[in-house]
């Protein structure tokens, strides 16, 4: 029932995506010429990266949250901080973010994970506000809106990856990692339980799960990734300020899984590249180009509301190809 | 549909619109000198963008039309940066790349701005914003000018100004936010160390309406004059009031006053105000005239503030590209701007320091009179 590449192990089409981020796609940006094409790479693997962390929460387990750029944020802020003012590595500086904002993540998750739907977003939504407006306004900390400039660029044991192709690998291995930990989140016993904890959380209590325990992991989990990210952003740009991380960027990141498909883990990469790549290849049509980017995402929820590649059939995809949990031939369910 | 299908329709999606904008890249065409410029042009800054490029495409014209750099015309590359970081570090590391970009204008704000620079200052390109004025920006490194003064200058010049009409103290009202807390503080210090005395420094809320409290509190001291750090419409009601209340303190303000809006709102309480000005379209000097008829013809509009400084900004870049003729390289034309000397423009005469980079400005003095902005001689 595969096409070609049928005869090949799980784990060796897992190797050749990899070969595919780190070889074929950079090689290709280089025949492009110039740094812009790594550049708009860093950026959409920042995104990725984002997508894939919001689709763990939203699109599996089902929490609505549009408070997502603000971790990122908060994650910028700490790595940017960590490093202009106690010049920690970036091998300190990424772990930190993804902790500080991991447990910024647990604080906010303990009084609003007993809420549901809508209640879950306006909540979220309020959080990603509080952190844009401290971020601007607690001036002796995070220095407001005047930002935080000369972030030292990327090295790692000497190596210097200061250059956007340096840039490039080191978000392309953030990407990878977070994909990878998501993967094996989601496609799980742990990803079903999230994930029935979505269809209903009362009937899930009752079969033993502990709905708000599981919430308040998953939350962390992303939160961690998005924070993970912002330390990526604020080494390569080298420059962060409040208006990196408002309440558009949370709905961007939204979108990029909406139109990739709410709960698939390839929706999510695909929707956050479009929507970071797109914008930029269309810069030749000038005034009209958000206008195109907005007729593309109109016309892919209209024909395709599951998104690109919906949850059914990149969970399928997952199991037969990617050799997650179960494969094909013993058939999805119960094990 | 099977999901590897699907997954291969999304691939071949990408690469079509991958495709689509490697076409879309202009063809090299061989004669024009190039420059960029970075603005929003979408979002909800494109206003702003909007009027940038109206007032560059005038200036360029004309600088074309008067023989370019040595025959050889300039063109002017913008882009869209939608006023966010991401997409700015992105068109900076566009513009970067392509060699026949020598130098760059923009972007609006300074955040944006510096997020821009940073790539600049690694590639090596100059980049001249009109409107950045965070203290921080022309410390991002040597490669970013901007024309625009900040309250750092226009604070000691209207301080000056005030101690030569003989006011011995004075006392502020002030916005409270970064800007109206800035410029509050840099005008306190000048006159403090031009020998006079500030005898308060009241800040207000955004939004705020009723400065009777402030004007009753602060009037208690008798002022010789009252400097208000705010924008026309709280400005307006500032004046108003402290006319009700009978306040005989002389009143100037920060340039930011100015607005068309202002006499509107405040109708006989405004005259008699006196402030800085870098741009008001009624000055009577003949380049600043010839501007406003050439951009209402153009685009049947009056310019505004952030219109001429972009004039000025693109005039500057195109003088220092002039000073180095059409074989120029990108540091030769940064080490000319440097040297600008008196620039004629429309917001004043402007230099940079060559060191700090920073502008200096021959600001005009205007004082509102019978309901007109009039420049005073």
């Amino acid at each position: 029932m595969v096409v070609n590449v049928s005869n090949l192990s799980p784990r060796l089409r897992q190797l050749g995506l990899v070969a595919v981020l780190f070889g074929a796609i950079p090689a290709g940006l280089a025949l492009m010429g110039g740094g812009y094409p790594f550049q708009v790479g860093i950026t959409a693997l920042i995104f990725v990266t984002l997508a894939v962390s919001l689709n763990l929460v939203t699109g599996t387990a089902g929490l609505l949250s549009l408070g997502h750029a603000g971790f990122f944020g908060v994650g910028a802020y700490a790595a940017a901080l960590a490093a202009t003012k106690l010049h920690w590595p970036f091998l300190l500086t990424l772990p930190l973010a993804g902790i500080v904002a991991a447990a910024l993540g647990v604080i906010v998750a303990l009084p609003t994970m007993r809420l549901i739907s809508i209640y879950f977003a306006v909540a979220t939504l309020g959080v990603g506000e509080m952190i844009h407006v401290s971020l601007l306004n607690w001036v002796s900390f995070t220095r407001g809106p005047m930002g935080i400039r000369s972030i030292p660029p990327i090295e790692i044991l000497g190596l210097d990856l200061s250059g956007v192709i340096g840039g490039y690998y080191v978000a392309a291995t953030v990407a990878a990692l977070a994909i990878f930990a998501v993967h094996r989140l989601t496609h799980s016993y742990y990803g079903n339980a999230l994930r029935s904890l979505r269809e209903d959380d009362q009937c899930s209590a009752a079969m033993g799960l502990n709905p708000v325990r599981l919430k308040i992991e998953a939350f962390a989990v992303s939160c961690a990734i998005a924070g993970m990210a912002g330390a990526v952003y604020a080494h390569t740009a080298s420059f962060i300020s409040p208006d990196s991380f408002r309440f558009e960027e949370s709905i961007l990141i939204l979108a990029m899984i909406v139109v990739g498909g709410l709960g698939s883990l390839p929706g999510a990469v695909i929707g956050a590249v479009l929507l970071i790549v797109l914008p930029e290849v269309l810069r030749g049509i000038g005034d009209f180009r958000m206008i195109a980017v907005g007729v593309f995402m109109f016309l892919s929820i209209l024909f395709l509301p599951k998104g690109l590649l919906g949850e059914a059939s990149a969970i399928g995809l997952a199991r037969r190809q990617l050799g997650a949990a179960w494969r094909g031939d013993i058939g999805a369910g119960w094990k | 549909m099977r999901p590897e299908f699907k997954i291969l329709k999304g691939f071949a999606f990408a690469a079509a619109a991958l495709a689509c904008g490697l076409s879309a890249k202009p063809a090299a065409a061989a004669d024009p000198l190039l420059l960029g410029y970075q603005m929003p042009l979408s979002g909800d800054r494109s206003q702003y963008g909007e009027m940038f490029r109206n007032a560059a495409e005038i200036k360029l014209k004309a600088f074309n039309a008067a023989g370019g750099v040595d025959g050889t015309p300039v063109q002017i590359v913008y882009e869209d940066s939608k006023n966010d970081p991401k997409e700015a570090i992105a068109i900076a590391q566009k513009f970067s790349d392509n060699p026949r970009i020598l130098g760059v204008l923009g972007d609006f704000s300074s955040t944006v701005a510096m997020a821009a620079g940073e790539v600049y200052a690694k590639s090596g390109v100059a980049q001249l914003s009109q409107t950045a004025s965070h203290p921080d920006y022309t410390k991002v490194s040597k490669w970013q000018f901007r024309n625009i003064t900040t309250q750092a200058y226009e604070g000691p010049f209207t301080s000056k100004w005030m101690r030569e009409s003989g006011a011995k103290t004075v006392a502020i009202i002030a916005i409270q936010n970064d800007w109206g807390i800035s410029a509050a503080e840099e005008f306190a210090k000048a006159f403090a160390a031009q020998g006079g005395k500030v005898t308060a420094t009241e800040y207000f809320n955004p939004g705020t309406r009723d400065f009777r409290s402030i004007l009753t509190k602060i009037g208690r001291a008798k002022p010789d004059a009252i400097y208000l750090c705010m924008f026309y419409e709280e400005g307006a009601s500032a004046l108003q009031q402290a006319k009700q209340l009978n306040v005989k303190s002389a009143m100037f303000s920060t340039s930011s006053l100015y607005s068309p809006k202002l006499i509107e709102l405040g109708g006989d309480s405004v005259n008699g105000l006196r402030m800085a000005s870098t741009f008001v379209p009624e000055n009577p000097a003949p380049e600043v005239q010839t501007f406003v008829s050439e951009y209402k013809a153009a685009y049947n509009d009056a310019p505004n503030m952030f219109a001429a400084q972009a004039y000025d900004a693109v005039g500057i870049m195109l003088d220092a590209l002039k000073a180095v003729g059409p074989k120029a390289t990108r540091a030769q034309l940064r080490d000319a701007l440097a040297k600008t000397n008196n620039y004629p423009g429309v917001t004043g005469k402007t230099s940079f320091d060559p060191e700090t980079r920073e502008p200096a400005k021959e600001l005009a003095k205007m004082e509102v009179k019978g309901g007109k902005f009039v420049v005073l001689p």
